[in-house]
């Protein structure tokens, strides 16, 4: 019991490290990881599960701190920028705290009822599972409600889905990297760019504990778990996609609200798409999958997944809060800019490393259709087309058709 | 930079990136790959392959497992999953020439091109070899043959000997008993019969040596 734990602790050090740094993920570790897996096989598995969890909790503290625009364009900035705007970034990260922790011990509750019926609704839903993510995608496009807006978001997740399709379906990459350089283009170096280009930097940050209103974040919660197991379950489907029908059910559109529920959305996703191996024998994320392999060759209960999930969890949430007040408070010691230009050629440099220049190809228009949606004032989510377009002609089993039909 | 130039930018680097992606993922359509060429770069990449069925096993889910071999001399296993195989109409024999496409993994330490659906796999029949042409040169050789039965004996501890016959020629079959103990097909002297098979010398005299039942098809009742 002591070897997994300390394999748990050994997992959220490196959920720190590859949350902490941009371009670097999960994934990333997770074949090393495997292959160490011979002879220690429940304590790599307890130490992927943390790592993963911790990984999400990390993940806001560069996305909060990183490429936030100039003030003035908060139209078109995400969520945790605007509150950086504000000088609010440590809110931010308390925030995504509170999501991920509740959250979390809701997805743990969850788990058992949902194993008893989630093989039948799975069956029920797999072979309509194309018209599932359609609909989902049209709903996300005919929510910008101009006709300027749904034209921009058709455009942007046709492209996205062309660009997806291409790199993952064709020969040119190992369909195991091809995901770095299209996710690091769509939704990193297309948010750091502006503010390299802009010159501005954050205003000072405050430090103080605002009073969080907790009453007022249990819907987010609520709606943000429930479809994080959706989006657990279901391939394709991100997070902020996951928290824009939360928030339509729930009705809620401040800004506060959608962190908690997009971090509440972020972490049941993570824990669910483990959970999803024993209840439906699909693993629904990169570390899930190396999962998966260790138990093909062993044997380990759900039980110890949660387990370690709930360990790593609070750790996870103390480190969160302590790393993100130490940005927050030190963001003006460095100069912003030339912080976010070594964070790009990092992230070119991870490409050219694991796919050569032709992932610096696809991480190049991948950053220029990220750069679109803020352009145009539409949601980044309609980029997601990356992996749901492949997706959807997969299901339809259109795929190869369309490939043929490209020539390809 | 207002909006409008990072949308005309922006819109315009990215379908100048989508043509040149476009442009090399046609240049990286698979074309045949050498089996001797595979190696641990190719793993997760898509290839196609072409060579000939060396072997094959059946396993009791309905997966088919093909040995394939190139003009390289080397051999990579192809597995046809149950869901895949199910959906090939036509049936696969040794020495068929089989053109694959799948993804390069390695299992048991071996490399295998595992296809994704029935479309990855192109199936050319070879026809069956005259019984006269088969000679000592054969022997440790597969071939594919065809006749009729003439005669079918039990021979020690409940091996069969069937003998075909074909335009002058004959060769007789050996089914060792563990095949006959699995099942053979109903078939009765007279009957055509298509065999595919190892070559070998018993006492000096050429026979045709079956490892599975798979390899006999009956083609004509009597």
């Amino acid at each position: 019991m002591l070897d997994v734990l300390a394999y748990a602790l050994a997992g959220v050090v490196l959920g720190v490290v590859t949350g902490l740094i941009p371009g670097l993920h999960v994934n990333n570790l997770t074949p090393i990881l495997v292959t160490l897996a011979a002879g220690a096989s429940s304590g790599m598995v307890a130490l992927i599960v943390a790592m993963s969890i911790t990984n999400v909790f990390i993940n806001y503290i560069p996305s909060t701190f990183l490429g936030a625009p100039d003030e003035g364009t908060e139209l078109s900035v995400l969520p945790a920028h605007r509150l950086l705007l504000a000088g609010r970034g440590y809110q931010a990260i308390r925030l995504s705290a509170i999501g991920c922790l509740s959250g979390l011990m809701i997805s743990a509750a969850l788990i058992l009822p949902f194993m008893a019926v989630i093989t039948p609704a799975y069956d029920l839903i797999r072979s309509h599972m194309h018209w599932l993510l359609t609909i989902i995608a049209a709903v996300m496009i005919l929510l910008e409600r101009s006709w300027r807006g749904i034209i921009w978001a058709t455009s942007v997740f046709l492209m996205s889905g062309l660009l997806g399709l291409l790199t993952l379906s064709a020969n040119f990459i190992p369909a195991d990297t091809a995901l770095m350089p299209l996710l690091s283009g769509l939704f990193g170096i297309s948010v750091l760019l502006p503010s390299i280009v802009s010159c501005g930097s954050p205003p000072e940050q405050h430090l103080d504990d605002e009073p969080i209103d907790l009453r007022s974040s249990i819907k987010p919660v609520c709606a943000g778990t429930a479809a994080g197991t959706f989006t657990g379950i279901v391939p394709s489907i991100g997070p902020s996609q996951g928290t824009v029908m939360a928030q339509l059910v729930t009705r809620s559109s401040s800004t506060e609200e959608f962190l908690v529920a997009v971090s509440s959305v972020n972490v049941s996703k993570a824990l669910f798409s483990f959970i999803s191996i024993f209840a439906i024998g699909r693993a629904r994320s990169g570390a899930a999958i190396a999962v998966e392999k260790i138990l093909d060759v062993s044997s380990v209960e759900p039980l110890l997944i949660i387990g370690v999930a709930l360990f790593a969890r609070g750790i996870a949430a103390i480190l969160h809060l302590q790393i993100g007040k130490l940005a927050a408070k030190n963001m003006d010691r460095f100069s912003y800019r030339t912080l976010c230009i070594l964070v790009l050629i990092f992230m070119l440099a991870l490409t050219f490393y694991y796919s050569g220049l032709v992932g610096i190809l696809v991480l190049t228009t991948a950053s220029a259709l990220g750069m679109l949606p803020a352009a145009t004032n539409i949601k980044r989510t309609h980029s997601m087309g990356v992996i749901m377009l492949p997706c959807i002609l997969y299901f339809a089993e259109a795929k190869d058709g369309v490939l043929e039909a490209l020539g390809l | 930079m207002n909006d409008k130039t990072t949308t005309k930018l922006s819109l315009v680097c990215s379908l100048v990136g989508l043509v040149a992606i476009y442009a090399v993922a046609a240049a990286a359509r698979p074309k045949i790959t050498p089996i001797a060429s595979l190696n641990d770069s190719f793993l997760g990449l898509r290839v196609s392959i072409s060579g000939q069925v060396m072997d094959y096993r059946e396993h009791e889910e309905g997966h088919l497992f093909l040995k394939l071999q190139d003009s390289s001399g080397r051999v990579v296993n192809v597995p046809l999953f149950s869901l895949v195989r199910a959906q090939i109409d036509e049936s696969i024999e040794l020495l068929d020439v089989v053109e694959v496409t799948g993804e390069v993994a390695i299992y048991q330490g071996e490399f295998e091109v595992i296809p994704g659906g029935a479309k990855d796999v192109k199936v050319v029949h070879t026809a069956p070899v005259a019984l006269t042409t088969i000679t000592k040169e054969n022997a440790g050789t597969a071939v594919k043959v065809q006749g009729t039965i003439t005669a079918r004996e039990i021979v020690g501890g409940g091996n069969i000997i069937l003998t075909l016959q074909e335009n002058g020629g004959k060769l007789p079959v050996f089914i060792p008993s563990w095949i006959v103990e699995d099942g053979l097909p109903e078939m009765h002297v007279g009957d055509t019969l298509r065999v595919d098979g190892w070559v070998q010398l018993y006492k000096g005299e050429l026979e045709l040596k079956l490892t599975s039942a798979s390899h006999l098809h009956v083609v004509e009742d009597a």
